[in-house]
């Protein structure tokens, strides 16, 4: 029987901390993983739980990310609770693995501190790993920092196990600059987290025996295309689900989480879409706008990723004239993938806000408030004139001449 | 409760009820469905199989199709010794945690994996599987070339076969590599039992599948598999050609316990010559032309030595 | 002997939408809850309509083997090395050839060892009972493998 841990009320714990805790409470029964920096200290600490008694489940530290995955989806198909953490390098191995999972419909949490993908080598924090598995067939959430990092792995468990769900699901937080910042941290307590994430139910578990059961079989030109679009609707109405355990997690803990979240919207003329820790930077800058520079700013995030709150964000930004679509990964000879996905939402219906592309902080490089204040007030410029200052993809903070495209 | 059903002869055997079923897309004649039959007869407990993407698994589950009676998971190429380790792992989570359905039925897990993955790309995840030291059987099927994708040469590839990325031509006899010893390599991680055995001798291959089940721990054995499709040859010939196999020693029959004592199963009454066993294929039928005399030299003589090798190892109980 | 009168060849599967395949492409065997199904014989057990065991592929052959009861020795060889599952033995005694699953491919005629042999291989079409009319007589002193 697993030890129980008394926690304070307020704790102080790093973004990678609050993961490894969330997990111990969820009382994982299979965590197969491998480390990777800057997600190691998350398998770490839970390494350190299992040694002192406060896991009851297995630990298998596997020989590299791809098995670690691979691991997940054979324990998932066991019938049981199961996690796993990585970053980066370590993600892009297993993203072949990521799209088995799914397709498998299993579900199985996966914490990604966010780091960039090599070449050159870097190991801080960017979002190119959250978007190399974009298409993975995930549920994919956004945590800005520790709280969240701690609050989104419990929901998590309970979003992808549901049995109208049945997916794996990321919990995504920046590499650094949120995993390993130590911040204050309310957490539950192991039993009140754990009543919360419920007790596993199996389905199509491999080891009832009364009812053997085949996984992965292969599906030719006359099945695989039926499969998918299952697959597809069951990801956009796993949106029900997402909001109804973020629901039920307010009254359990008075923190309200939102698919998409919106900051001082209500009256805004330009936005800034972000995802990870900029957008607690922005919330801070657009105040200081309004109040210094009389700019109507706000800041908006796809918190849930993953299926893409493609309703939300069409509402959030339909009375904005300016938008800034911040993307923290190199773009690869295109748009950011939060632009590309923003203007198709708005200009669905011919939305006609000016929608700017700024790259910034690639491996880690620092998001300043100053930099944020110049995004503003281009923004608002653009937002008064009709016409945009600069071109629609620029480089934020880069060194050298001014790197921008498209006109 | 385990245990491992007494079968003193093959009418006992035959007692077995199937667990592989018919109407799987395998070739006439594979070897495959015979080594898979056979394990799934020679115990009565619950099996969870795995299988990495190679013949067995995409002949066996497309849908809306399964052959399997037991509960099965393909995952991709290279990693059923990993997704068997997560099944592994997440029974004995559950057997501890009292959440089984029926805790008390015995369970064994068994991966099976081409040559192609074992020898190749799922290499590491068998390594690290038996590194970890789970209890599972892993059972290569191995027809020395990636069969299902149209015959292209892996690493247990034997030297001057003849396969469709090293074929035989007018500069080239075909594969210049020498087939890797992946028993030897299993051997020296110190797994608690490894073997290598074939169809055609089923009481031999028997008895190591039923110590492997019965063995804690991880375990590895490597079958030999022809292959009428690539190694061309009539689908009935599938266990002469075994027959040839193993008594011309180019597969010989032997168990390594603890990595150290190596036990030879099987000493043929007559060894045959290795070339009786290369004319008989159509993959080395080029072997035959004057100007490659040497490569058959060159069979002849790895063959000896790899025997020789096994019978000192064996006396020298290292 | 095993023939269905109806047999379910391989690709003639109703399509389906995507509302009506398994989710995660997930195939249970059986229809009904089994105990231990190592200790069902084929004919006892509740298979899926999922299970291969309902489905035949007749179709793949062209020779087919034919069984002399009178002749075998219930050696089990052919049911040990056949690949398709095809040759049905109940209690230790050879009761004939699963011609739903047998693909032709002509081992079990390869590996049994009664002279003459109790297995054959025949033209598709050929009638059982005027295969078993002219089976061969003792082959005397043969150097044949």
């Amino acid at each position: 029987m697993a030890e129980k841990m008394e926690l304070d009320n307020v704790v102080v714990w790093d973004g990678n901390y609050a993961a490894a805790q969330a997990l111990r409470q969820a009382q994982v029964d299979v965590v197969s993983a491998y480390p990777i920096t800057p997600s190691t200290p998350i398998v770490e600490g839970y390494g350190k739980f299992v040694a002192d008694g406060y896991v009851d489940g297995e630990f298998v530290m596997v020989e590299s990310e791809h098995a670690a995955m691979s691991g997940c989806v054979g324990a998932a198909a066991a019938g049981g609770r199961v996690a796993t953490a990585t970053s980066s390098q370590g993600f892009a191995l297993m993203v072949e693995v990521l799209y088995q999972a799914s397709g498998m419909r299993l579900p199985i949490v996966l914490t990604v501190v966010n780091r960039a993908l090599a070449s050159p080598l870097n190991v801080r924090g960017d979002h190119s790993d959250m978007y190399l598995g974009r298409d993975s067939g995930w549920i994919q959430l956004d945590a800005f920092n520790a709280q969240e990092a701690y609050d989104l792995t419990l929901c998590a468990f309970k979003i992808g196990e549901n049995h109208s769900v049945r997916l794996p699901v990321m919990v995504h937080q920046d590499g650094f600059i949120t995993s390993h910042t130590a911040q204050n941290v309310h957490p539950l307590q192991d039993d009140e987290a754990y009543a919360f994430v419920g007790e596993y139910q199996p389905l199509d578990e491999m080891l009832d025996f009364t009812r053997p059961v085949t996984y992965g079989a292969q599906t030719e030109e006359d099945w695989h295309y039926e499969h998918k679009a299952k697959q597809h609707k069951a990801i956009l109405d796993s949106r029900d689900v997402i909001d109804n355990v973020f629901a039920e997690f307010e009254k359990l803990t008075g923190r309200k989480y939102n698919r998409v979240e919106t900051y001082m919207m209500e009256d805004a003329d330009v936005a800034i879409i972000a995802l990870g820790t900029t957008v607690e930077t922005a919330r801070l800058v657009a105040e200081e706008m309004r109040k210094e520079e009389g700019i109507k700013a706000g800041v908006v995030a796809p918190r849930c990723f993953r299926p893409f709150p493609f309703d939300g964000i069409r509402e959030a930004l339909k009375n904005v004239k300016a938008v800034g679509c911040m993307d923290r990964s190199a773009p690869g000879g295109a748009l950011g993938a939060l632009f590309n996905e923003v203007s198709a939402a708005m200009h669905a219906d011919g939305n006609s806000a000016l929608m700017t592309n700024y790259i910034y902080g690639l491996g880690g490089r620092d998001l300043t408030v100053d930099a944020i204040k110049e995004i503003y007030r281009e923004l608002d410029s653009n937002a008064k004139s009709g016409k945009r200052a600069g071109k629609i993809q620029q480089f934020v903070s880069l060194r050298g001449p001014k790197l921008e495209y498209f006109e | 409760m385990s245990t491992i059903k007494k079968i003193r002869n093959l009418k006992e055997l035959s007692t077995a009820n199937d667990r592989f079923e018919g109407a799987h897309l395998l070739c006439p004649g594979c070897a495959h469905s015979i080594i898979v039959r056979e394990l799934m007869n020679c115990t009565d407990d619950n099996l969870v199989i795995s299988s990495n993407t190679g013949c067995l698994e995409v002949c066996t589950a497309v849908y809306p199709y399964t052959s399997w009676d037991t509960s099965w998971i393909h995952i991709g190429f290279e990693n059923a010794a990993t997704s068997i380790s997560g099944a592994e792992a997440m029974y004995k989570a559950r057997k501890r945690k009292g959440t089984l359905k029926d805790p008390d039925a015995p369970v064994k897990f068994v991966a099976f994996g081409g040559d192609g993955s074992t020898y190749d790309i799922g290499f590491q995840w068998l390594s690290g599987a038996v590194e970890r030291g789970h209890d599972f059987t892993y059972i290569c099927l191995d027809n020395e070339v990636y069969a299902n994708t149209g015959g292209q040469r892996s690493g247990s590839t034997p030297l001057g076969s003849s396969t469709t990325t090293a074929p035989a031509g007018r500069v080239s006899y075909g594969k210049k590599q020498m087939k890797k010893d992946l028993v030897g390599i299993m051997a020296a991680h110190g797994a608690p039992y490894v073997a290598q055995m074939s169809p055609n001798k089923w009481k031999d291959m028997l008895k190591k599948m039923q110590k492997a089940l019965a063995t804690e721990g991880p375990v590895f054995l490597n079958a030999i598999s022809a292959c009428t499709t690539e190694w061309k040859f009539d689908p009935k010939d599938t266990i002469a050609i075994s027959d040839l196999a193993t008594d011309s020693l180019v597969f010989p029959l032997y168990e390594i316990i603890n990595g150290r004592e190596l036990n030879i199963t099987y000493r043929p009454k007559n060894v045959i010559p290795v070339k009786d066993y290369l004319g008989a294929q159509g993959r080395f039928r080029h072997l035959f032309k004057p100007e490659n005399a040497h490569i058959l030299e060159q069979w002849q003589k790895a063959v000896d030595d790899q025997w020789e090798y096994l019978q000192r190892r064996e006396e020298a109980r290292v | 002997m095993k023939q269905s009168e109806n047999p379910k060849f391989l690709g003639t599967e109703e399509l389906l939408g995507w509302d009506e395949v398994t989710q995660g492409i997930v195939l249970e065997s059986f229809e009904k809850e089994v105990e231990n199904v190592a200790f069902l014989k084929q004919e006892e057990r509740p298979y899926s309509e999922f299970s291969s065991f309902t489905a035949s592929v007749a179709d793949w052959r062209v020779i087919k083997p034919i069984f002399n009861r009178d002749i075998c020795i219930d050696c089990q060889n052919c049911w040990v090395f056949c690949p398709d599952t095809s040759i049905i033995s109940r209690d230790k005694k050879m009761i004939g050839i699963d011609f739903d699953h047998c693909k032709g491919c002509g081992v079990c005629v390869e590996v049994c060892p009664t002279n003459p042999k109790s297995l054959l291989m025949f033209e598709e079409r050929k009638d059982i009972d005027e295969a078993l009319s002219e089976w061969p007589e003792k082959k005397k002193k043969s150097k044949e493998a």
